[in-house]
């Protein structure tokens, strides 16, 4: 394969005259499953293989991908390649230009405990119908249970004209449960998502009981919920909360091609960008969760990067082309989904580093606000305005815990809110998720307790 | 690699179809899809890159005695890779229960005559067209105002082939094209920046208004520098066909799916004949429709597109239907098995789903707000729940609306309701009609809507 590869970027380089080229064959498994009810909707098997090129051309970009790695077929795409990028450099006042980086030669193997792609699709049918029959079986009063379950195994071969030749083995393991509830015409909804870059083994401790559990349980504790009083509150958010606001809020500020295209953060570095509570990473290196890697797209070793401290940002997440136009080093954060599209800027696993509250005193001093627990969605723009739907919330009255709130929101400026958060607790977890920009990214996101001032709470009715 | 002939295709997938039956499918369905696809992209205010993928693949869907199993794969210039598929999809029924309520895949069936899906002036297109589209679209950005600044767009085009066969008969081929351009600004004024505003325009045929987007996407970037804060009330909104798609796609969409509907996952469920929005309201869910996007011959199954009447001046009339979905209630298909290429299993989805426009000019429609929002863009509509229609969103942009004028544009601002209230209190439709994505649509009026500012 090295020397096929070699040859496709030799030509790009020495024949058609790009600056720098890579190119990234790729192999690729899934086993998918839908269950509706217990009832196999989709059982599906499916395997890939394919190559994209990419090559700099008087410091314009030209990308190709197909779905062969035949070496006559990635020949022939070399020219035209280059010649697109080429004909795009003719009006370009600002060629793009990378950050150096050192080659690598590397071969990374993964070596689980539980090979998912050694499990027949039976065992796995018959887990996710295990957890099927434990959300049904808690309350008569779900009605419905989606699951949907992947796993992605494979591996990636990356060379690039700068010298690097990187093998990588691919293995992701991720589940959905949706679960529905209806009682005299209202209807509520939850949602769990669990997910794994180490193996089959995330089912041995996400026990089907432990996950119905969970989602099961909130589902049927909406049933019986207010909606919240629109208007601005204290809150205390949870992990699974602060997570997707340190992603949706603040993590897509700091990718520095969003910053770069107008985003509030692009002038901001050293400068104080939340209260002193604040400090948070993207961290590609944490063991075996969803965002985690050895190198990206670029070849670039995953690491983890520190970008806000204290309050004060420190650093955004880079690409070479980033990087170098912020003269800084690459921060290991290109990322492609698959062989079809270009890296870009993409998140890891992104949170909120703990400090010192119980979930007691965050909560002590509240006289009436509200505890938003888990989110159903989040989305943010480059203003920094950003909105998340809660999905699990309780009142918090006099400094206790109260009843459940269905269907509530908050939203604001990141920024102003981030200046807001004046406690932090000492817990921590991680969850993982899916991040949409154009192209999918496995991710985490996550952090402690916190508490914030007052946030806009929106509700419905 | 070179594109696929039509014969090609239809060969492929036949001798497929053939395979699996010897090899003990009880009946079997390939499907070959094959996507080329040119983009020039925009970051930053300049054409930075170029892109072109070439995607095609088999999936093949069969079942053994009504358990039904699925495999794909894109390696078809491999024999052996083809058989492994096969025998992927067969091993996955082997591991299912059998489904009672499967009766069988479709029989063939004629399909109606569709107009203006392929144009070869696209088909012929040279990346050096799509520079110049992409071009145009930045110096109309440009030349709107300085303060813009253009921070990401594409000018693309693609040639779409899909073919299906099966073992009762069908065997089916269809092409077509697409092109399209979008834009998204935003606009700065020493500390002041803009949210995000974004244009676009896709077509089937070579007809797309680049000067329009960029001009649109620039001059709404530019007026929403300013903005005023507004006060908690409950006001008269115009929801323009974005927002309106945000909805949609999150409440109403799900709703009127079958397969939702029989899983009591709708809340329109049992209410077939029943008023379920204003009287002024008439969807249809029409795949055959003149330009659309999503207009085809045959659907993810090779069962005919046609025109569905869903909501007729308010009273629900139908449910989107797969083949699966119809058989179970004794009904036919509507021609609603969507897929995204070879990957995925056919899953219901709206074809064009076209809100019929009304007779009110935007301008007449605005003349009519005393005191309310127009609203352009929402943002997290995806964290709505689907099944009782409650949203809490935030409107952005959007502007205020004083005495039939447009006034300033607004920050902050959240919108709380409920989609299947929001139907029933739509009281104008202007004639403004446009296609996004599935969604084909006017600018309409909301009563009422709680709007929260500070």
């Amino acid at each position: 394969m090295k020397e096929v590869l070699s040859k496709v970027i030799d030509k790009a380089i020495h024949e058609f005259g790009a600056e720098y080229a890579e190119i990234r064959a790729q192999r690729l498994s899934k086993s998918v499953l839908l269950l509706k009810e217990g009832r196999v909707d989709t059982a599906k098997k499916g395997t890939e293989s394919g190559a994209a090129l990419r090559v700099l051309v008087n410091g314009a970009w030209g990308f190709s991908s197909v779905g062969s790695l035949r070496i006559e077929t990635l020949n022939n795409i070399v020219s035209e390649t280059c010649k697109m990028a080429k004909m795009a450099s003719l009006s370009l006042k600002k060629p793009i230009k990378l950050a150096e980086t050192k080659p690598v030669e590397d071969h990374i193997r993964i070596k689980p405990e539980k090979d998912p792609s050694e499990i027949s699709l039976e065992a796995k049918i018959k887990t996710m119908g295990s957890i099927n029959k434990a959300v049904l079986s808690c309350d008569k009063r779900i009605k419905g249970c989606t699951i949907d379950y992947l796993d992605l195994t494979g591996n990636d071969h990356f060379l690039n004209s700068d010298g690097s030749f990187i093998q990588q083995d691919k293995l992701y393991v991720w589940s959905r449960i949706t679960v529905a509830a209806s009682q005299g015409g209202i209807f509520t909804f939850s949602r769990e998502e669990i997910g794994s870059t180490n193996g089959y083994e995330l089912f041995d401790k996400n026990t089907p009981e432990i996950v119905a559990d969970r989602v099961a349980k909130r589902a049927i504790e909406q049933l019986a919920a207010k909606p919240p009083k629109g208007g601005a509150y204290p809150v205390v958010l949870g992990p699974n909360v602060v997570g997707v606001f340190v992603h949706e809020a603040f993590g897509h500020l700091a990718e520095a091609d969003l910053a770069l295209s107008g985003g509030v953060l692009a002038n901001s570095i050293g400068e104080k960008v939340a209260s002193d509570n604040v400090t948070f990473y993207d961290d590609g290196t944490a063991e075996g969760a969803f965002g985690s890697f050895k190198y990206d797209d670029e070849g670039v070793p995953a690491q983890k990067t520190l970008l806000v401290k204290d309050g004060a940002l420190v650093g955004l997440l880079h690409n070479r082309e980033t990087a170098q136009e912020f003269d800084v080093k690459p921060t290991g954060n290109a990322r492609a989904e698959d062989f079809r599209v270009a890296p870009i800027i993409r998140m890891r696993n992104t949170f909120m580093a703990p400090k010192d509250y119980s979930f007691g005193e965050l909560l002590e001093d509240i006289n009436y606000g509200y505890y938003l627990k888990s989110f159903r969605g989040g989305q943010a723009n480059l203003d920094g305005t950003f909105q998340v739907g809660i999905q699990e919330a309780y009142e918090i009255v006099k400094g206790e815990l109260g009843g459940p709130v269905r269907n509530a929101s908050i939203s604001g400026n990141a920024l102003k809110t981030l200046f807001k958060v004046d406690a932090v607790g000492k817990d921590f977890e991680l969850w993982p998720g899916r991040c949409g920009k154009g192209q999918v990214a496995f991710v985490c996101d996550g952090g402690p307790h916190i508490r914030v001032q007052e946030v806009l709470v929106g509700g419905s009715a | 690699m070179e594109a696929l002939e039509k014969e090609e295709m239809l060969n492929l997938a036949e001798e497929a179809v053939k395979a699996a039956l010897k090899k003990g499918a009880t009946e079997a369905e390939a499907y070959i899809y094959e996507g080329q696809t040119t983009e020039i992209g925009i970051e930053r205010g300049q054409i930075t890159n170029t892109n072109r993928l070439i995607d095609s693949g088999l999936g093949v869907r069969l079942s053994v005695n009504k358990s039904i199993g699925f495999s794909y794969t894109n390696m078809l210039e491999s024999k052996e890779a083809i058989e492994k598929t096969i025998t992927g999809a067969l091993n996955a029924s082997k591991a299912i229960a059998p489904d009672q309520d499967w009766t069988s895949l479709p029989e063939p069936k004629p399909y109606a005559a569709v107009k203006e899906i392929f144009d070869p002036q696209i088909s012929e297109l040279h990346p050096e067209d799509l520079v110049k589209i992409a071009s145009l679209m930045l110096e109309a950005a440009a030349n709107t105002d300085k303060r813009v600044f253009p921070i990401e767009g594409s000018a693309g085009a693609a040639v779409i082939s899909t073919a299906l066969a099966n073992s009762n008969g069908v065997s089916s081929f269809q092409k077509g094209t697409i092109i399209e351009c979008s834009l998204a600004t935003i606009a700065k004024d020493g500390n002041a920046v803009t949210p995000v505003c974004f244009e676009f325009n896709a077509e089937r045929s070579y007809a797309i208004k680049p000067e329009w987007v960029g001009q649109e996407s620039a001059r709404r970037a530019i007026s929403t520098l300013k903005t005023k804060r507004i006060k908690t009330k409950n006001a008269k909104l115009i929801l323009t066909q974005f927002a309106l798609q945000s909805l949609v796609e999150f409440t109403l969409k799900p709703a009127v799916k079958a397969d939702n509907v029989q899983r009591n996952q709708s809340a329109f469920k049992g209410k077939i004949g029943e008023q379920v929005a204003s009287d002024r309201i008439t969807i249809y869910d029409d795949g055959l429709l003149l330009g659309g996007l999503r207009t085809w011959p045959f659907d993810g199954e090779g069962i005919p597109h046609q025109k569905t009447k869903i909501i007729e001046k308010g009273v629900l009339k139908n449910f989107l239907h797969d083949h699966y979905t119809a058989k179970k209630e004794g009904q036919e298909s509507t021609g609603n098995a969507s897929r995204v290429g070879y990957l995925s299993t056919p899953q219901i989805e709206p074809t064009n789903l076209h809100l019929m426009p009304g007779n009110q000019t935007p301008d007449q429609i605005i003349d009519e707000v005393t005191d309310g929002l127009i609203v352009f863009h929402l943002q997290g509509a995806h964290s709505s729940n689907p099944l009782s229609g409650d949203f809490s969103v935030v409107a952005t942009p959007a502007w205020q609306i004083k005495k039939g004028e447009i006034a300033n544009a607004t920050r902050g601002v959240m919108l709380a309701g409920n989609i299947f209230e929001v139907l029933k209190s739509i009281t104008g439709i202007a004639n403004n009609e446009r296609k996004l994505g599935y969604l084909v649509a006017p600018w309409v009026i909301v009563e009422n809507l709680k709007v929260i500012g500070k």
